[in-house]
């Protein structure tokens, strides 16, 4: 171990960060194209991130979901608390679903690859880096996609954090064979669980090869000090740009409302602390965890939070654990906001996707031309299966919609485009290729966007049915039904949503049974508006 | 006796002519202003002043002429279309518009997107269904394709793309359709299972959307263009170069131009491939600096390598994302706003920025005397002496020095540094941007480009090309004769070949041969008529084969090219072998007990021999190198001046070598050679320049 820090002058220290970020960038993009779930290859429904010795993480992927990455980013120092490093032996790799120390649903796989590194003066190999993935994956048995499970038992394998694969002490990796037995015994497609615990893994390989070839080119024995700098100068930039903001607490809040017509209310209070240069996100006031399985975990509201703040203030500043550390957030236990072991969260993107509404209140109040109208909130996810007319079962895998997104300061709202996530539609194509649904249309919805100074954008009609000529479920997770996104500043809502089966309303948050010939019909949110028309 | 063929490529700041004499090797060439409103006016005032210099009469230019241009792109960027209507399954009229919902910069809640090429105001519905599984449900009804023709021809469309719903399966709603249109409507139809045959409907809809908006923009030229080359007695047919680097006939050309999108660099990276051959180099790294862009492209084991998808016109920022994403072949290749053209600015932090904005051809740098007055990279270089205004373009388009000095002082006065200084800083920054990208295709493509050969051409690439080597630290970069107009010579020297492909799903035991057999027996045909077509004899056609597979279950499919000759050449072992060895080179590893999934076939029609195998330039014996004159110059940031040796081009043998740094000129282009580099004339007439030791 050197004894110096190293250091970097400006130059290098631009090259060496870009190339970690291109390095997570490459790994996201090998992942996405290696991935047997198909929100993940279609959706990129995926994160990506490096993280160092102290698990801080140093560079992400510039894909995926911010619930997924900022999770990641906390959600790797849970694992690395119940292996430490020095514990770890090369071939080891770590993997947890634990929603409550990750990213907040049993779908969402994490696997820590550990790259290591022989120093250059000799000696055993070192851990230097862990490359860590999130992915969506098609099934981990139990109720499936949803909100319908009561507590997360119910909801799927929880598998706990342990040891995906295990080093023999020379440098060789094999198989934890237990692990894989309860894993593939207990999902309903496991040669594609496989597949992706694989590409998982081949990705983080992918993300070591590429850091030890940087090491070489720049004779670098691990990336400590780098990490540092990186990590320091975000801190300080992200820290400067608070201070440069008035001093005060800003109260707001929304009102999300669900298909079964309970509401859940999100209630923020930012406080700005230029002295310190911290904002601080505080949820006292939200709802009381719910019943169904949207409650949103800790690391997901910390990760929503830290999202919009950031794509307010600094959207410049890459994104790692020195530019999140300023910007902090309390959510009373047990809330909507914060679920604890039963709460069941397999849809928690229904109130995590939501948050910012709220807290973009907030923050208009503190920088308006940076600021957004509310908009629809989380996409609509559908899942359908039943039976082909041979008896043969079928399932879509998730497939979401975006409605319209809220107007901005100087520019109208997009019309059908995911916020505040980065996830891409499903092709219809897709859909129908995997199982007999068709669909009868997917179009803008006119009218729907909020007036404005700047109008909202428009949400979206969507239509289908599905040829069989048994029953067929369909499990579908819909919002903002009957409490419309608002306007900003004067600027008008947009209109609610609504999501009726041959014409009559559907009033239930769970999976439901549908006939041969049964039509769905989602008409999704429109943006709020910008300034008064 | 001479046998001349000629090449064109028209870029978006210059059109690029030559004539190389098949017999001889001999090589000439020429250069004139692209004229976007009128692209032939470039193209006849540029081939006819290189006739002249070659005297050579159009009569004896017999062999097809080759052609590439950036017509396409340019049009797709700056909106210029044609006025094109789309016809989409009813419900789905707003498919452009809604795209596929994804945010491509999750952090930024100012993005934008560009408006489709084809508007909702064009885009008309018809009731007709198709399964995921290819049975037709409904088809469309007389009734309905009478309401649509009427109101496309009210709308007064100059062309028509047709996208149904899972056409990718089954083309018969999507054929009855475009028949009934072109008989009815008599303007260019085109429909989306033929453009870009693949599942998903926005990729394939705006890929048929860009073809159609550009079929008025290339058909009228190519009739023009074929109509003058006739009428001065040239003999021989057109062949437009594709974006893989295949050519078509100019009517197929014209059916089909968004093809054509990657049409120049496609030219430029076979030019790589041929050097790359000669120099037995596996890994070449093309840059092609321009006007307006730079792109890189990494020819490895002799080939460039392949895309499916292509971002056209990106608007916000130049991201990734806020373009068009058409799915065509094309040589995969990474492509940034930093050309002689790229115009600096200071951004919200006071920061110096080059690019990706562009003075293009019109004004241009402010150094062409047109009415630019913010400095682009050209005025920084004519600042730092690296360029002699007076000539440039060998004299016939002089520089203004005078207004690249005041524009490059705006910049100056805003950064508050000297004027030096700032043109030093122009020429870093652009050279920063461009080794970054080419950093970053390096690793998408799993390539670490230290040490990797470079070839620099384009006008802007020789001049650049120095400082890029330093930051990839590139040991040898090879500046080729005629470099300016790489591209068109690229596309001569090249054997003609047309790629082909069809899907055809199915898990790979259970393929049918018979099946297969047939198909690729109709992908021959098609290979084979587009070869006598471009003057290849029959006895020289050779075909090769591939296959796009995956894991039974994936959604992106890898390809693998398994060998040549007159049938379907390996057995369902080899192929397994061939797609977990390809599998295994990308991912580094296998996936055991899934089975494998057959879904393109591909075949690709070549000529065995390029038409012309030439000693490029002969060059000039017995070489010394004498400077014709010096010049102070600046390379460096903070550096004094340098009086160096400036060369003439022409003046130098084979054998002659020198030390930078040192200038070199030529009509075209100028080379710059750093300190730390020393340079030899190769006997081919190529610079090659080596890292000191």
């Amino acid at each position: 171990m050197s004894s110096t820090v190293r250091t970097f002058d400006p130059v290098e220290l631009e090259i060496l960060w870009q190339s970690l970020i291109s390095t997570v960038n490459e790994q996201a993009r090998a992942l996405q194209r290696a991935a047997f779930s198909p929100i993940v290859r279609e959706a990129g429904d995926l994160a990506n991130a490096v993280f160092d010795r102290r698990g801080r993480m140093v560079a992400q992927a510039v894909t995926g979901t911010p619930g997924h990455i900022n999770s990641l980013a906390l959600g790797a120092a849970a694992m690395l608390e119940e292996y430490p490093v020095d514990s770890l032996v090369p071939g080891d790799v770590l993997i947890t679903n634990d929603p409550y120390k990750t990213a907040g649903q049993l779908l969402d796989v994490t696997v820590l690859v550990p790259a290591w590194r022989t120093p250059a003066t000799g000696g055993q190999p070192r851990l230097i880096a862990l490359f860590g993935s999130t992915i969506h994956h098609t099934d981990v048995g139990g109720y499936g996609i949803g909100a319908g499970g009561r507590d997360c038992f119910e909801e799927g394998l929880w598998i706990p954090i342990c040891k995906l694969m295990a080093g023999d002490g020379t440098g060789g990796s094999e198989r934890n064979g237990d692990v894989w037995k309860f894993i593939l015994s207990n999902v309903r497609q496991p040669d594609h669980m496989a597949g992706d615990l694989h590409a998982q893994m081949a990705s983080g390989e992918v993300g070591a090869q590429r850091l030890a070839t940087l090491c070489d080119a720049h004779g670098l024995d691990d990336i400590e000090d780098l990490a540092d700098e990186i990590i320091e100068r975000s801190e300080a930039a992200t820290r400067a740009t608070i201070s440069a903001l008035d001093a005060g607490t800003h109260d707001a809040s929304a009102v999300l409302d669900l298909a079964d017509g309970s509401t859940v209310d999100i209630v923020c209070s930012m406080t700005v602390d230029p002295d310190a240069g911290e904002i601080v996100v505080d949820y006292e006031g939200s709802s009381d965890a719910s019943p169904w399985g949207i409650n949103v975990v800790r690391n997901y509201t910390h990760a929503y939070t830290t999202f919009t703040v950031r794509s307010v203030l600094n959207p410049d500043i890459p994104n790692n654990h020195g530019s999140l550390a300023p910007i902090r957030m309390r959510a009373p236990e047990g809330s909507v906001v914060h679920a604890v072991p039963p709460q069941p969260g397999t849809a928690r993107h229904v109130v995590g996707m939501f948050l910012p509404n709220a807290l973009l209140k907030a923050l208009a109040q503190v920088k308006p031309d940076g600021a957004m109208a509310e908009g629809a909130g989380a996409v609509w996810t559908m899942q359908v299966n039943g039976h082909h007319d041979d008896g043969t079962p079928f399932i879509t895998a998730m497939f979401t919609y975006a409605g319209g997104v809220g107007a901005r300061a100087s520019k109208p709202g997009l019309d059908a485009c995911s916020y505040p996530t980065g996830v891409s539609a499903v092709p219809i194509e897709v859909v129908e290729a995997s199982a007999p649904v068709r669909f009868l249309q997917k179009a803008l919805r006119p009218g729907s966007g909020g007036a404005g100074a700047q109008p909202g954008g428009l949400g979206q009609v969507i239509e289908f049915e599905v040829d069989t000529a048994r029953p067929w479920q369909l499990n579908a997770v819909t919002s903002r039904l009957t409490e419309p996104p608002q306007g900003i500043f004067g600027g008008e809502p947009g209109a609610s949503g609504s999501f009726h089966v041959n014409g009559e309303p559907v009033t239930t948050q769970t999976r439901i049974t549908l006939q041969p010939g049964d039509s769905v019909r989602l008409e999704l949110p429109g943006g709020g508006g910008y300034g008064e028309p | 006796m001479a046998d001349w063929r000629l090449a064109v490529d028209i870029g978006g700041t210059f059109t690029d002519v030559v004539l190389l004499d098949a017999t001889s090797g001999r090589v000439v060439v020429d250069k004139t202003l692209t004229t976007p409103e009128a692209p032939l006016e470039g193209v006849r005032a540029g081939v006819t002043a290189l006739l002249a210099k070659a005297g050579v009469a159009p009569p004896d230019i017999t062999a097809p002429i080759v052609h590439a241009t950036t017509l396409i792109t340019n049009s797709l960027i700056t909106g210029r279309t044609g006025r094109a209507g789309l016809v989409t399954t009813t419900g789905f009229g707003d498919t452009l518009l809604i795209r596929d919902e994804h945010r491509y910069d999750m952090y930024d809640l100012q993005i934008e997107f560009p408006d489709p090429p084809i508007g909702r105001d064009l885009t008309f519905e018809v009731d007709e269904r198709t399964s995921a599984t290819g049975e037709v449900l409904v088809e469309p009804a007389d009734a309905d394709l009478d309401r649509l023709c009427s109101e496309l021809a009210a709308a007064g469309v100059e062309s028509v793309a047709v996208c149904l719903l899972n056409s990718y399966v089954n083309p018969a709603n999507e054929q009855a359709v475009a028949s009934r249109l072109r008989r009815d409507l008599g303007v260019p139809v085109c429909i989306s299972a033929e453009i870009s045959p693949q599942i998903r409907e926005y990729p394939r809809m705006i890929t048929a959307a860009c073809n159609a908006a550009t079929m008025p923009v290339i058909g009228p030229y190519l009739d023009e263009l074929q109509k003058w080359l006739s009428a001065e007695g040239f003999g021989g047919s057109v062949l437009m170069m594709l974006s893989n680097g295949g050519v078509v006939s100019a009517d197929d050309a014209a059916r089909g131009p968004i093809r054509l999108v990657e049409s120049g660099p496609a030219a430029g990276a076979l030019a790589g491939k041929w050097y790359a051959d000669r120099l037995g180099s596996g890994r070449l790294l093309c840059f092609d600096m321009g006007g307006t862009t730079a792109k890189a492209c990494l020819v490895t084991d002799g080939e460039p390598a392949l895309t499916n998808t292509f971002e056209v016109a990106r608007i916000y920022r130049f991201k990734k994302g806020s373009g068009f994403p058409v799915s065509v072949p094309s040589v995969d290749l990474v492509e940034i706003g930093a050309g002689g053209g790229s115009l600096a600015r200071l951004d919200r932090f006071g920061l110096l920025k080059v690019g990706p904005e562009s003075a293009g051809a019109d004004p241009g740098p402010a150094s062409y005397g047109r009415g630019g007055t913010t400095a682009a990279v050209t005025d920084a270089d004519v600042v730092l002496g690296l360029l002699d205004p007076d000539a440039f373009l060998g004299g016939d388009m002089p520089l203004d020095g005078d207004a690249a000095t005041a524009a490059v002082a705006t910049t100056a006065d805003g950064l508050g540094l000297p004027v030096i200084d700032t043109a030093a800083g122009i020429s870093e920054v652009v050279d920063q941007n461009m080794a970054a990208a080419a950093r970053m295709h390096g690793v998408e493509q799993g390539v670490d480009l230290r040490g990797v050969t470079i070839l620099a051409f384009g006008g802007a690439g020789p001049v650049h090309a120095c400082g890029v080597a330093d930051l990839l630290e590139s040991d040898t970069i090879i500046f080729p004769p005629n470099a300016s107009v790489l591209s068109a010579f690229g596309t001569l020297v090249s054997p003609v070949r047309i790629d082909l492909a069809r899907s055809m799903p199915r898990l790979l035991g259970s393929v049918d041969g018979a099946e297969r057999d047939r198909l690729l027996e109709e992908l021959r045909g098609e290979g084979r008529r587009v070869l006598l077509a471009a003057g290849v004899p029959e006895a020289e056609v050779r075909f090769r084969y591939g296959l796009d597979a995956r894991y039974s279950g994936q959604g992106n499919e890898i390809t693998v090219w398994l060998g040549s000759g007159e049938s379907w050449p390996a057995s369902d072992t080899e192929v397994v072998e061939a797609f977990e060895a390809e599998y295994r080179r990308i991912y580094g590893m296998t996936i055991p007990d899934v089975e494998i999934e057959a879904v393109t076939w591909r075949l690709s029609a070549y000529a065995e021999e390029a038409a012309v195998t030439p000693e490029v330039v002969a060059g000039v014996a017995g070489g010394t190198a004498e400077p014709a004159s010096h010049r102070p110059a600046v390379f460096h940031r903070g550096a004094d001046p340098l009086v160096v040796p400036v060369y003439r081009r022409q003046d130098l043998g084979v054998g002659a070598a020198f030390a930078g740094p040192a200038i070199v000129e030529e009509r075209e282009t100028t080379t710059v050679i750093r300190a730390g580099w020393r340079t030899e004339v190769a006997p081919d007439g190529s610079l090659v320049a080596t890292r000191d030791d």
